[in-house]
């Protein structure tokens, strides 16, 4: 094992990626000359050369596009958004040719693509590079939707999502790429598709995705002394969903709280509340209840930042206020 | 042109005009569901350029593609019962007539205007970089040059030269919108200059010019030149689709002025001015017609597509990968 951050377990795949399969290749905006913006990609240029590491021009739509052709001829791009608030110039591509023509070729031609981005606040960068879009790809077939949190996970889940076949979109977080965290020296892979207990406990189960992971564990840290028991789940890929390992949880504990950065309102929380209540009606001792953002343009400063994304304090009033009901 | 090759030329010209209409008529039949986007009048840029493409090399098509497709050699009696929504069409039924696929026969097309020439930047990418003996081309009209992708397309292609013909094929109207009023430029040729590349403009409705310039184009593209844009100045004959509006935008004046210019009837008259027999392109053309009429009753007899082979191929399972436990 080694301690090492988010960042560098991000360049490190890649690395390990285009060592095993030359048809891996990374373009965007500053992934070369730059290494990325947070250095995830640092050096790769140099030892791979051009041909697996493209610096593009800002022209989101084209960088998509890029990837769907020449996916479909048999590489393996990986398409980096810088920041997700960008997707949107992207989102044609994505959305009406990289998640329908798999379909529309009835299987014949695949498109292994990695749409890789960063999203969320907590680095004071305003409404238009802080958003948490997540849910407009969890609501389209033919996308996976990864969101990893930690280094452990962001390594074994971007290496798995390179080698699949079907087109994903990778969330990073812009709060973790100096985080740090144990990996292992051998080679991993993570399956898409799986969960993860985070933390076991036996009062309450934290549903919480990405950044909130980090907040969702501190909160449960603290809730532990003062007696209550938290399980938290992170479910690691949106969609497809490992719905059996939210539902065991919550059969356990019967009490859930969904965590995400993202509001509430027509969210992967709502998907993952309404699951929850699906499969675990007769063993839950209240709703689910949900604690998001608060449904706003993400403000500048770094106070009221703070107020309106969920934390470690916010989430344990969450957890209390379930758990107790107050 | 010799007479024997440009006679080949109206022949194609003459399936992809018969095509059209065959269509039309299934329509109004009520055998193709959506929105029918007429190809009449455009005959000579689909055989001219697309008529030129490999088997192997790749071509991107629009929400107007029968008449590229055919022209391009995917199988009439697949693009035919795709239009009709049968198990029998190259995307199984599923795309309809303005999106399908065909992998084998690279053929690909879209309704979203303008979105196929991002897309061309990847196709373009790979043939350069694993040096395949290929070319890409990005058919696209006049609306389409319109949008933030062909400006980001095209810059991306200009700045990593790569082998792909885009073929700007300029009906004069982008739904019922005018170029000459929704084009801030007299040619749409005038935009490539914007990205260092050539101005090339040919008239449409001319096949001898327009095959002669596709030749020239890719030719010079398999060479390593590339990329290049090029207008080919046509006339859309009938509504944007079946039944539009047509009296809100343009007048029977200026739609007969075209007639008189339709593709065909130019090649014909100058296939007979070179001496050709005036019967023989007519048994040329009761040929088609009948192998268009048996083509149909095949058509209408092929199954529809099952809810499963709609669901099928949407992701490929992750189960299978060691992922997701599903409920």
């Amino acid at each position: 094992m080694s301690v090492i951050t988010y960042g560098e377990a991000i360049r490190q795949a890649y690395r390990e990626e285009m060592l095993r399969d030359k048809n891996v290749c990374l373009m965007g905006e500053d992934v070369g000359r730059w290494g990325s913006l947070y250095r995830s990609s640092k050096g790769l240029l140099e030892e791979f050369g051009p041909e697996q590491v493209k610096d593009t021009p800002i022209s989101e739509a084209a960088i998509a596009g890029c990837a769907v052709g020449c996916a479909a001829l048999g590489m393996r791009p990986i398409a980096e958004i810088m920041y997700i608030d960008f997707i949107t110039i992207a989102m044609d591509v994505m959305v009406n040719h990289a998640a329908k023509w798999p379909q529309l070729s009835n299987g014949k031609l695949k498109l292994p693509i990695v749409f890789k981005t960063q999203g969320g606040a907590g680095r004071r960068n305003s409404s238009q590079h802080s958003q948490s879009l997540e849910n407009w790809f969890v609501n389209v077939p033919g996308l996976i939707v990864v969101m990893p949190a930690t280094p452990y996970d962001v390594k074994g889940l971007l290496k798995s999502a390179i080698r699949d076949d079907n087109p994903v979109v990778f969330i990073e977080h812009k709060a973790l790429y100096f985080e740090k965290g144990e990996v292992p020296d051998e080679e991993y892979l993570i399956p898409l598709g799986k969960a993860e207990v985070k933390r076991a406990g036996s009062d309450v189960t934290i549903i919480a995705t990405s950044w909130m992971v980090l907040f969702a564990l501190k909160a449960a840290a603290q809730l532990q002394q003062e007696g209550i028991s938290c399980e938290v789940v992170d479910p690691r890929t949106l969609w497809p969903l490992d719905k059996q390992t939210l539902v065991q949880s919550v059969k356990k504990t019967g009490l859930c709280l969904v965590v995400t950065e993202a509001p509430e309102e027509g969210g992967w929380s709502g998907e993952a509340s309404s699951v929850i209540h699906e499969h675990c009606f007769s063993t839950l001792k209240k709703p689910v209840k949900r604690h998001c953002s608060i449904r706003t343009g993400i403000p500048y400063g770094p106070v009221l930042e703070r107020q309106i994304v969920p934390g470690d304090e916010s989430i344990m009033k969450a957890v209390r206020e379930l758990v107790k009901g107050v | 042109m010799n007479t024997e090759s440009l006679q080949k030329l109206y022949t194609e010209m003459l399936l992809v005009r018969r095509f059209d209409e065959l269509c039309l008529s299934l329509k109004t039949r009520d055998q193709i569901y959506s929105g029918y986007h007429p190809y009449e009048g455009q005959e000579a840029v689909a055989v001219g350029f697309s008529g030129l493409l490999n088997k192997q090399d790749i071509l991107l098509s629009t929400h107007r593609p029968h008449g590229h497709a055919v022209a391009k050699g995917v199988p009439v009696e697949s693009v035919l019962t795709e239009m009709m929504g049968r198990q029998t069409g190259c995307s199984g039924g599923l795309g309809g007539g303005m999106q399908y696929l065909d992998i084998e026969h690279n053929f690909y097309c879209g309704s979203i205007v303008g979105s196929n020439l991002p897309i061309a930047t990847g196709f373009g990418m790979a043939i350069k970089q694993q040096k395949l003996d290929r070319v890409c081309m990005c058919m696209f009209g006049d609306g389409a040059s319109n949008t933030g992708a062909f400006h980001e397309a095209l810059n991306l292609a200009a700045i990593w030269k790569l082998p792909i013909l885009f073929v700007c094929e300029n009906n004069q109207y982008a739904e019922a919108m005018p170029a000459r009023e929704f084009v801030s430029c007299e040619r749409i040729s005038m935009r490539a200059r914007g990205y260092g590349l050539e101005e090339i403009t040919v008239d449409g409705n001319d096949v001898e010019a327009t095959r002669r310039v596709a030749a020239d184009l890719l030719a010079r593209i398999r060479t390593g030149e590339g990329p290049f844009l090029v207008e080919a100045r046509t006339y859309r004959l009938r509504g944007h689709y079946v039944g539009d509006p047509e009296a809100t935008y343009r007048t029977r004046e200026e739609v007969d002025a075209w007639r008189a210019k339709d593709p065909l009837l130019r090649t014909r008259t100058t296939l007979l001015n070179d001496g050709v027999d005036a019967s023989g392109l007519e048994a040329l053309d009761q040929t088609i017609k009948a192998k268009l009429t048996a083509l149909e009753a095949w058509a209408l007899e092929q199954p529809f597509p099952t809810l499963e082979q709609s669901i099928d191929h949407v992701t490929i399972p992750l189960t299978q990968q060691g992922g997701c436990a599903c409920l």
